[in-house]
């Protein structure tokens, strides 16, 4: 008996002990010499989830450090030079001519000329199942003239073609090699990986090609570990950047301080517009579709309208993040219609008009015997958009409508996806989002895509006029159009443009004046100016 | 030696009884509980332990105190289901083990072991995820895989019923199988049968936190001890001890208290103790 008891209390402590057993013992601190600056950082685990080919698509939200694509974004959101000098687009918008710099070599020393352009285009457009990041089929053809310069034809206009070459990283047509490019790519970038253990370190150093000014820090260790952990080492002194979510914002931890930067990143929740019943997709498969109270607009307007996304915002992420009620002002084809909310009484009149009225008193309205009532899944194991969705349901309490928020896994949400409610991340430079977001083409098609199912003619033609543009300014003319015709509909309640928060050592400086606004990329983004930062 | 021997039993009588009523309190206290007293509250966040909160709050500033209790109260609902279930399982099967014999025999005993050869968490995680998680999908694990070793108890004691002379000679009278299986070996079979069944509670218990702990089992939404326990390991490094300490002691006495509850039914039961 003694035994079993005793076992059982071993059970149970091991329990408690399981998530604070795991102490890092990977944070190598080698080769400290005075001369030679090393940091460890940890900045969540997406750099060690892909494997790091450009060619299937590694860091290709605008953040890459070791290969570097032929334009890149600048901190106002515009395209500037990168491994191109300039570019120009024909009238027909058809034709885009790159010219290459001249004084471009690879970590490995080979020159950087145009074939390695082709022969990078090439490949991903003959490995496109490989890559699902950059979209090449429109891309006719690519072809060198001399070595400096490069061709691309279209087959037809696609304005968000040069999204393309901001995100695709160029790689040596000589060297490449698929399966080492997963591990130990070659690229023209400031750093190149020196080290790479799978799951625990990414160790990169400087590259002694690189054209520009020599970064400051020699060497940068990226370490894979949880986020608790990655606390705990940060608090004893260990690492150099450490981002953490909101549940660690208040905290102090001496040496560091704690950094919020700007992102690019929304959360919102899609709110279904049909009512419920079935329908096909293009293959002939049945889906169900609809969800009985977010497919009256009231509700949805009430919403948008009548919640305090301050409030929320406070209540979920410590007051992290700015309200939003669209996609974000830094990105230049986003929608600037931004309006007030937190006007309750007023959400409350038009669920009243819309013959939603509380009659038994419970404090939840209803409408023909209907309960306005739905759930919301907070998918994955993310416990920001958990709390988020539970501070709106509070929150929406107010207006008499009852939100029960739901934990599944990712696998479980898509399978409703049509029907319920989810919580949603949206955040890059490409307005191809929106066409993802709002197209009746996509509606039942693909997953995470118009999961509201709203559809309009006009949203359509408008986002068509968008893909066709010969010009950026048309394009972005023409999405805000897209945009603005479909949040009429409000088929998305957005709730919060997110914060990264980081805490840095007090000797190290980041530069936030060359960060760019962060696109989605759960924290990873800070190292978009890596070559800038400076450890005093 | 009498004297001593009957203080002895009623104390344990008053402890077993005891102990049943704090289970049973936590049980209806938990089943009974309006929502709102666990519900979100965001003017209370991460208060430490006090008055109004004896087990402090979380970060949603959810009562702790009132989430433990109901926590365990699901926990108690899982574990009395996969109990019973597997109990009963268990003793279907063991005594058609032991009275039919021949292929009905190996084969649950080849399930047995089929069962006893696999990791039990491995299992339990398997299951869960084919039925999507949840409370049903873990409780339909537990359930399902605590009834082998309880089976192979049972099976034993019937194998010993049979070749005594009373089973034997009703056997020749011309009883049925089934008749002498309820008549003559399932009274002689309930009392090991019982203590198994109040044993199977802490492992049941146990397991259903283990794996929801692991992310394998309730939802985050679910008031449940393992979802406590793995929340508080964010808040652990900065302090907020009272989220994984308190939780984790209340499972730890249910448990506990489950298990001596059955060790000393069978020193009570067990006829060869009695002299102790």
């Amino acid at each position: 008996m003694k035994k079993k008891t005793t076992a059982l209390i071993t059970a149970t402590l091991m329990l408690l002990s399981v998530g604070c057993g795991k102490v890092a013992n990977n944070v190598s601190a080698s080769q400290n010499t005075d001369d030679y600056e090393s940091i460890n950082i940890y900045i969540g685990t997406t750099v060690f989830d892909n494997a790091m080919d450009p060619i299937k698509g590694f860091m290709s939200q605008g953040y890459p450090f070791i290969n570097e694509p032929l334009i890149q974004v600048n901190t106002d959101s515009e395209y500037t030079a990168c491994l191109a000098k300039d570019w120009e687009i024909s009238d027909d918008a058809l034709t885009y001519t790159f010219n290459l710099r001249d004084d471009v070599k690879f970590s490995d020393g080979s020159d950087f000329t145009a074939e390695d352009v082709v022969f990078t285009y090439e490949q991903v457009k003959a490995n496109q199942a490989n890559n699902s990041k950059a979209d090449l089929t429109h891309l006719e053809s690519v072809t060198a003239d001399g070595d400096y310069k490069v061709v691309f034809k279209l087959d037809e206009c696609y304005s968000p073609f040069l999204d393309i070459t901001s995100m695709l990283q160029i790689v040596p047509s000589d060297a490449y090699d698929s399966t080492t490019f997963d591990t130990m790519p070659i690229g023209t970038g400031a750093y190149k990986v020196a080290q790479y253990d799978a799951n625990q370190q990414i160790i990169v150093q400087v590259n002694e090609n690189y054209r520009g000014e020599k970064p400051d820090i020699e060497q940068v260790n990226f370490i894979k570990m949880d986020q608790d952990t990655a606390y705990s080492n940060a608090v004893s002194g260990q690492l150099d950047v450490v981002m953490v979510s909101s549940t660690y914002i208040n905290e102090k931890i001496e040496g560091m301080s704690l950094h919020k930067l700007e992102t690019m990143d929304v959360r919102n929740v899609s709110l279904p517009t049909l009512e419920p019943g079935t329908m096909k997709d293009s293959k002939g498969e049945e889906h169900k579709v609809g969800n009985a109270v977010t497919c009256d607009k009231a509700v949805r307007n009430a919403l948008a309208i009548g919640i305090n996304r301050q409030e929320i915002i406070n209540n979920a992420f410590n007051g992290e993040g700015r309200p939003a009620v669209n996609f974000t002002d830094n990105l230049p084809w986003a929608s600037t219609d931004d309006y007030e909310d937190n006007r309750a009484d007023e959400a409350k009149e038009l669920l009243e008009n819309a013959g939603w009225v509380d009659t038994d008193g419970d404090g939840i309205r209803e409408k023909d015997g209907l309960k306005c009532a739905f759930e919301i899944i907070a998918p994955g194991n993310d416990e920001d958009r958990y709390k988020l969705a539970t501070a709106l349901a509070e929150n929406a309490k107010d207006l008499g409508i009852e939100i029960s928020v739901r934990n599944d896994s990712w696998d479980a949400a898509v399978e409703e996806q049509n029907t319920t409610p989810i919580v949603w991340g949206w955040g890059q430079f490409s307005p191809t989002v929106l066409y993802k977001l709002f197209s009746s083409n996509m509606f039942l098609e693909e997953k995470y895509a118009n999961v509201s199912g709203y559809t309009s003619p006009e949203c359509d033609a408008a986002m068509d006029r968008a893909l066709s543009a010969s010009s950026s300014e048309e394009a972005y003319k023409a999405w805000k159009e897209a945009q603005a015709i479909c949040d009429a509909e409000y088929p998305y309640l957005y709730l919060v443009n997110i914060e990264h928060s980081y805490f840095v050592k007090d000797n190290l400086d980041i530069k936030e004046d060359t960060q760019i606004p962060h696109p989605h990329g759960h924290g990873t983004p800070i190292i978009c100016n890596l070559k800038d930062w400076v450890l005093n | 030696m009498m004297k001593k021997t009957l203080n002895r039993k009623i104390v344990i009588s008053i402890f077993i009884c005891l102990a049943f009523f704090y289970l049973i309190i936590i049980f209806l206290w938990g089943m009974f509980m309006n929502p709102a007293k666990y519900g979100v509250n965001y003017a209370d966040k991460l208060v430490g332990p006090c008055k109004e909160h004896l087990f402090g709050t979380d970060a949603m500033g959810r009562d702790m105190f009132n989430r433990c209790i109901k926590g365990l109260s699901n926990s108690l609902v899982i574990g009395l289901v996969a109990s019973v279930f597997s109990s009963v399982v268990a003793l279907i099967f063991g005594i058609a083990s032991a009275v039919l014999g021949g292929v009905t025999d190996k084969v649950i005993k080849l399930a047995v072991d089929l069962c006893m050869g696999l990791p039990h968490l491995v299992l339990l995680i398997l299951i869960s995820c084919m039925l999507g998680k949840g409370s049903l999908g873990i409780t339909f694990s537990v359930a399902l895989t605590h009834w082998p070793s309880l089976t192979r108890i049972v099976r034993q004691e019937v194998l010993q019923l049979r070749s005594s002379q009373y089973v034997k000679a009703a056997a020749r009278m011309g009883k049925s199988p089934f008749t002498i299986a309820v008549t003559h070996m399932l009274p002689h079979v309930i009392p090991a049968y019982l203590i198994g069944l109040v044993l199977l509670f802490p492992h049941a218990i146990m397991h259903e936190a283990s794996i929801t702990f692991l992310g394998f089992g309730l939802s985050k939404e679910v008031p449940a001890i393992g979802v406590i326990l793995s929340e508080s390991m964010n808040y652990i490094t900065t302090g907020k001890w009272w989220l994984a300490v308190f939780p984790g002691i209340m499972l730890l006495i249910v448990v506990i208290l489950f298990d001596l509850i059955g060790e000393t039914l069978k020193k009570l039961w067990n006829p060869e103790s009695g002299n102790e």
